[in-house]
């Protein structure tokens, strides 16, 4: 298998960890996703609901997205960096995957691919909205799915940085740290070479390391700077 | 001899380090700790929980997807189009219903008033999805209404009577009413009542961890 192909699919696995199994209706903190068991919900099979949603059952589609809309919420909310513009960006996520749903073969798993098409949604969203002004955002509105006791203070501090950084950082930043994709893959989904996805990625490293210690996003992209003496 | 670059250390989070950079880790504790942080901090954003859309996300979804004509307008379940929302939003509805009814009595009651008429709302049946949103939406008004009277009627008490704690012990007795709440969750996954508990227990966690971080200007790392 080539390097390549190795880090596709160990980046496939990475976000299927994360986000593979569905979620309960209701939230559930202290409890990951990745450890319900599917049969919460279970009346129906995943395979059974996607065959229902395609064929326009709005029961099946309503019950794909109780499993599945904390998820793409949340990677469309940080590459959105604003609850407003990130409700809209989901739901053009949803339509174009509830459009696309007769293309899905089952290759990849749904939520792999739903997450992709999320992914690439929010992506456009952003190119086509421009450059966001810079501006010092609120705390996010939004409610996480598990916070876990000790770490709500800290989710809350790092989504408050991933909103301060420059977009082009940011991008590189969620995909890769936070969602698990390969700077291959990120180098497709950005149209950019896989150097300039790591450059971008150690750069937004910096970047957030010295928000979190300031509390500000200075000017200067990417703290190339020496620690000093 | 210059400590390595913030961009370098941020490499070093997965890459080794070169036997130049290798030679100055083993000397300098700044740079090691430095380096410590920023692996802390990649593996907190590997962390990072889903997080829940606004609560009338799935409606809009649900009247776009209709209007493009991707689901059919007779569902199995019986509704025009399909249903009122996800679970917990129909939690949360529940939750609303029973404190908009609790919360306008706790004032009339405390001003001598009649008695409460929030628990008629609290029994009220909606025959349609958009029936029972309306009644949401009224109850959800007259909540708000209610807890900002109340609260400007206990506001000049003192700080016992009025309620009002600090930020970190509010935070502390949520928590301890979230935990509360997730494990009669577990105890009733889908019992609307204690769905509901939970969902606004941890939205005023929220709330006053918010108030708590922007109050700090401690740093976590």
């Amino acid at each position: 298998m080539g390097e390549r192909e190795e880090a596709r699919r160990a980046g496939e696995a990475n976000r299927a960890n994360r986000g593979g199994q569905p979620s309960p209706p209701m939230p559930h903190p202290n409890e990951r996703v990745e450890e319900r068991a599917p049969a919460v919900r279970g009346r129906m099979s995943e395979a059974e609901l996607i065959r229902r949603a395609r064929e326009g059952d709005g029961s099946a589609v309503r019950e794909l997205y109780d499993r599945y809309a904390p998820r793409v919420y949340a990677v469309v909310r940080r590459i959105a960096a604003d609850d407003d513009t990130a409700q809209d960006y989901a739901q053009e996520a949803w339509i174009r995957a509830i459009r696309a749903l007769p293309s899905f073969r089952g290759d990849a798993r749904f939520s792999t691919w739903l997450h992709r098409i999320a992914v690439n949604a929010a992506l456009q969203a952003v190119r086509k909205k421009g450059t966001r002004e810079k501006r010092r955002v609120p705390m996010p509105e939004t409610l996480p799915v598990e916070p876990s006791h000790g770490d709500a203070l800290l989710a809350d501090r790092l989504e408050e940085a991933l909103a301060l950084l420059p977009d082009g950082m940011r991008k590189v930043l969620i995909l890769h740290d936070v969602e698990g994709y390969t700077h291959e893959e990120i180098g497709e989904l950005l149209g950019v070479a896989t150097g300039t996805s790591k450059s971008q990625l150690f750069k937004a490293r910096a970047k957030m390391r010295e928000i979190l210690r300031t509390g500000t996003a200075s000017d200067e992209a990417g703290g190339m700077e020496a620690c000093g003496t | 001899m210059r400590h390595l670059s913030n961009e370098d250390l941020a490499r070093l989070v997965e890459e080794a380090p070169s036997p130049e950079e290798r030679r100055h880790l083993a000397s300098c504790h700044r740079c090691v700790a430095e380096l410590d942080a920023l692996r802390e901090q990649t593996e907190a954003l590997g962390s990072l929980p889903d997080l829940l859309p606004p609560s009338g996300d799935w409606r809009e979804l649900e009247r776009r997807l209709a209007r493009e004509g991707l689901v059919k307008e007779d569902g199995p379940s019986g509704t025009p189009g399909f249903g009122l929302g996800p679970g917990w939003l129909r939690a949360a509805a529940a939750l609303v219903l029973f404190l908009g009814g609790a919360g306008t009595g706790a004032v009339l009651a405390r001003n001598g008033g009649p008695e409460a008429p929030g628990r008629a709302v609290a029994t009220v049946e909606a025959g349609s999805a958009e029936e029972a949103a309306r009644i949401l939406d009224d109850a959800e008004e007259r909540y708000v209404n209610a807890l900002a009277q109340y609260r400007r009627l206990t506001g000049t008490g003192s700080e016992e009577e009025s309620g009002v704690v600090d930020p970190a012990s509010r935070f502390a007795a949520l928590e301890a009413l979230v935990a509360a709440g997730q494990a009669a969750v577990r105890q009733a996954p889908t019992d609307p009542f204690i769905n509901g508990i939970l969902v606004s227990s941890m939205a005023e966690r929220q709330a006053t961890l918010r108030q708590i971080s922007t109050a700090s200007t401690d740093d976590w790392f």
